[in-house]
């Protein structure tokens, strides 16, 4: 974990609304490593989103940079960004975003469209990933016929298409339920723990937030000093009730069988 | 493979709206319909005119050359004359008020010098009407006329063989011969009248006669032929006439012995060759004259079709315009996805161009379809300048009534479309598709995807 995938230096966001001058994001210097899970935790209003949508390319700053994967994304021109957006960005939204009137599979298919692969290979990698976020049975369904969880491990899948540098989360639990939400955190831990994946979710939720790697803190724009340590840096999870080892994406100890 | 998508996505959107498809669908059809439809009427028409000039141009050349073989004729008849009817004995077909002339002036004709033979006929038509139906596309009409039209000749053997008296298109049964009384020939459309074939008896105000043979005849020809003096008795005029063939002995006396004729007889019409050769270029001038009216008539539709054509392309246009303008909006929010996950601007922009010209397409499959239906109402209802031949206004029955033999049985034009007017539709309404939605595509393309996926 050395490798620098995702870089902020002095990120400033600002909005002029009827007069007001909101300052959105204040000065962000973040460093994200390749194979990193960090949380950012924030009240609503402090800025995550903005920041998300910055780090993404869905919107630029009043001055900083950002630095993908080695390039400084802030310096692209507009036309140049949606390459960052396909290749190196998989986004994740709360409410899924989904396009309703295609099935789980065309929906993972729809960001591999345009990048040279075969109708075969999107076919192949698509199911792949339906498979690896554990809805391989439900690759025909459209998203009304999908549980709100279910909707998510689509987008979840739709996000990793074009195996990007790094994953952005907007409050992937947001719109989920007490039990799926950790369903859909276990899944986001069991990629960054399995496939190395790097992931950056925002979230208000500090027992969502708690599941990932490193847990930083947002406050009206700022992130603040302190940094918290997360389930899954720990060098082992272990179960409360019996001590052995159990993995990121368990919902129950395999030993004793109890909820985690 | 970003096409095949893209068109595949298209298709989804736009059968997930079935309503809002299915009205589009209707209206770009017909205004699609309009926009083919009516320059096949045009040219439907213009292919009619050639035919009919063609058809006159041949017509006339008959005539004249019948016209030459009737120089020593001089036809005198009690009721006027018809334009080259009098050429085909039993052309009449009544409608006016017949008069008659005692037969005594056959041998008063006969006396004058440098008359070679003179020769009668009694016309009588039935007290008894028929009435038929003409269908047009536009309804039908009933017209009466006389059931049939008696026709007395000579029966003398030197004038049968020497004057074309009676028909020679005998289909059934024998042609009259000298002295026969008591027998009749019949045109085949009255068969059925009299349900009488050869060798059947039929009964005429009262009295029986054997019907000898049945000519071929045309649809509007419905005579019997006897000898005159049966002719005479059947009718009731008994030593009347109504017409006479004069034949000069040597055509430079034709115009003199007309003269004279007329000033004996003024209640006969007297047609010479003359007189024949001036009602043919009348009638020469007058056709001139309703083609010329009939090309301005064209001429001028062509001008009004290229306006409702423009309103025809400008309405398809605005339809596609204002969908896609509408599905823009409705589907911000699917515009900020797809930039979300890596569409460009040209990719969205093209979703929906491809889109627009889907909807134009399947419009243009309906204006097929509705125009291979509608398209001679169509074209005759918005231009009624061309309803020359087809419709009952404007040119249609001076055409039909003056000249039947050039108008014939193909009294309609018929407004088909070709595949050429058929892939012209089909290309037309992909651009007009493609027009109609590249301002609502560029405006797609132009969305923030953050303004885009905050849209509900």
């Amino acid at each position: 974990m050395s490798e620098l995938v995702l870089e902020t230096e002095k990120l400033d966001k600002i909005y002029k609304l009827g007069g007001r001058i909101i300052r959105a994001l204040s000065n962000i210097n973040l460093k994200v490593e390749k194979g990193d899970f960090v949380s950012i935790m924030g009240p609503s209003g402090s800025g995550k989103t903005t920041l998300l949508n910055v780090l993404g390319c869905l919107d630029r700053p009043t001055s900083g940079k950002v630095i993908l994967d080695g390039v400084d994304v802030t310096a692209l021109p507009e036309k140049e960004l949606y390459k960052i957006r396909r290749y190196k960005v998989g986004f994740v939204f709360q409410t899924f975003n989904l396009l309703p009137y295609l099935s789980a599979l065309e929906n993972v298919e729809l960001p591999m469209e345009g990048t040279g692969k075969s109708k075969r290979e999107m076919r192949e990698r698509a199911r792949e990933l339906l498979k690896l976020v554990g809805l391989a049975e439900r690759e025909d369904h459209k998203p009304f016929r999908l549980s709100a969880g279910e909707q998510q491990r689509v987008a979840i899948a739709r996000a990793l298409a074009n195996n990007p540098s790094i994953v952005l989360a907007d409050e992937p639990t947001g719109n989920l339920d007490a039990k799926t939400k950790y369903e859909i955190v276990r899944l986001l831990g069991k990629l960054n723990a399995e496939q190395g994946t790097t992931i950056v979710m925002v979230t208000h939720d500090g027992a969502v937030a708690s599941h990932a790697r490193r847990v930083l803190f947002l406050s009206d724009g700022k992130l603040l000093a302190k940094e918290k340590m997360g389930l899954l840096a720990k060098e082992k999870l272990v179960c409360p009730a019996c001590g052995r080892e159990v993995q990121a994406d368990h919902a129950f100890c395999p030993h004793c069988g109890r909820k985690l | 493979m970003k096409t095949l998508g893209a068109l595949s996505r298209a298709l989804k959107n736009i059968s997930r709206r079935k309503i809002r498809t299915l009205l589009v669908v209707v209206a770009l059809g017909f205004s699609i319909a309009i926009m083919v439809s009516i320059p096949a009427g045009i040219m439907a028409n213009q292919e009619f005119m050639q035919r009919i000039t063609e058809n006159f141009a041949k017509t006339i050349t008959t005539m004249q050359e019948e016209i030459n073989k009737t120089a020593t004729l001089i036809e005198c008849s009690t009721t006027p004359n018809r334009g080259m009817q009098t050429l085909r004995p039993g052309g009449f077909f009544g409608g006016f008020s017949q008069t008659f002339v005692d037969e005594t002036i056959v041998d008063e004709i006969r006396s004058i010098e440098g008359v070679k033979n003179v020769i009668p006929f009694l016309e009588k038509s039935s007290s008894e009407n028929i009435s038929e139906t003409i269908n047009t596309p536009w309804g039908s009409r009933t017209v009466y006329r006389p059931a049939y039209t008696i026709i007395g000749v000579c029966l003398n053997a030197t004038i049968i063989a020497n004057y074309p008296i009676l028909p020679t298109n005998i289909t059934a049964g024998e042609n009259l011969s000298e002295g026969d009384s008591g027998f009749i020939l019949i045109s085949s459309n009255l068969t059925s009248y009299f349900g009488a074939n050869v060798g059947d008896a039929v009964e005429i105000n009262g009295e029986r006669f054997v019907v000898k043979g049945i000519f071929e005849s045309s649809s509007q020809q419905r005579t019997i032929y006897m000898n005159i003096s049966d002719a005479q008795r059947v009718t009731g005029l008994a030593g009347k006439i109504s017409r006479l063939y004069v034949y000069v002995s040597d055509a430079s006396l034709a115009t003199q012995v007309a003269d004279v004729i007329k000033t004996m007889y003024p209640e006969l019409y007297v047609t010479s060759y003359q007189d024949r050769l001036a009602n043919l270029q009348h009638m020469q001038e007058m056709y001139t004259q309703t083609l010329s009216n009939a090309e301005s008539s064209i001429a001028q539709a062509q001008a009004t079709a290229t306006h409702i054509i423009i309103i025809a392309v400008a309405a398809a246009a605005l339809i596609v315009f204002f969908v896609m303008l509408y599905s823009v909006r409705e589907r911000t929010r699917e515009i900020g996805i797809l930039k979300a996950i890596g569409f460009s601007n040209w990719n969205v922009m093209s979703q929906f161009m491809i889109e627009g010209m889907l909807i134009g397409l399947i419009g243009g499959v309906a204006g097929i379809l509705i125009g291979s239906i509608a398209a001679p109402f169509f074209s005759s209802f918005l231009l009624p300048q061309l309803n020359l031949f087809g419709g009952t206004q404007r040119l249609q029955r001076p055409f039909q009534t003056q000249y039947p033999g050039i108008i014939g049985t193909q009294s309609y034009s018929t407004v088909v479309l070709t595949p050429q007017f058929i892939l012209l539709a089909l290309c037309a309404a992909a651009v007009l598709g493609a027009l109609g939605s590249l301002y609502p595509a560029w405006r797609a393309s132009r969305i923030s995807p953050i303004e885009a996926l905050r849209y509900e």
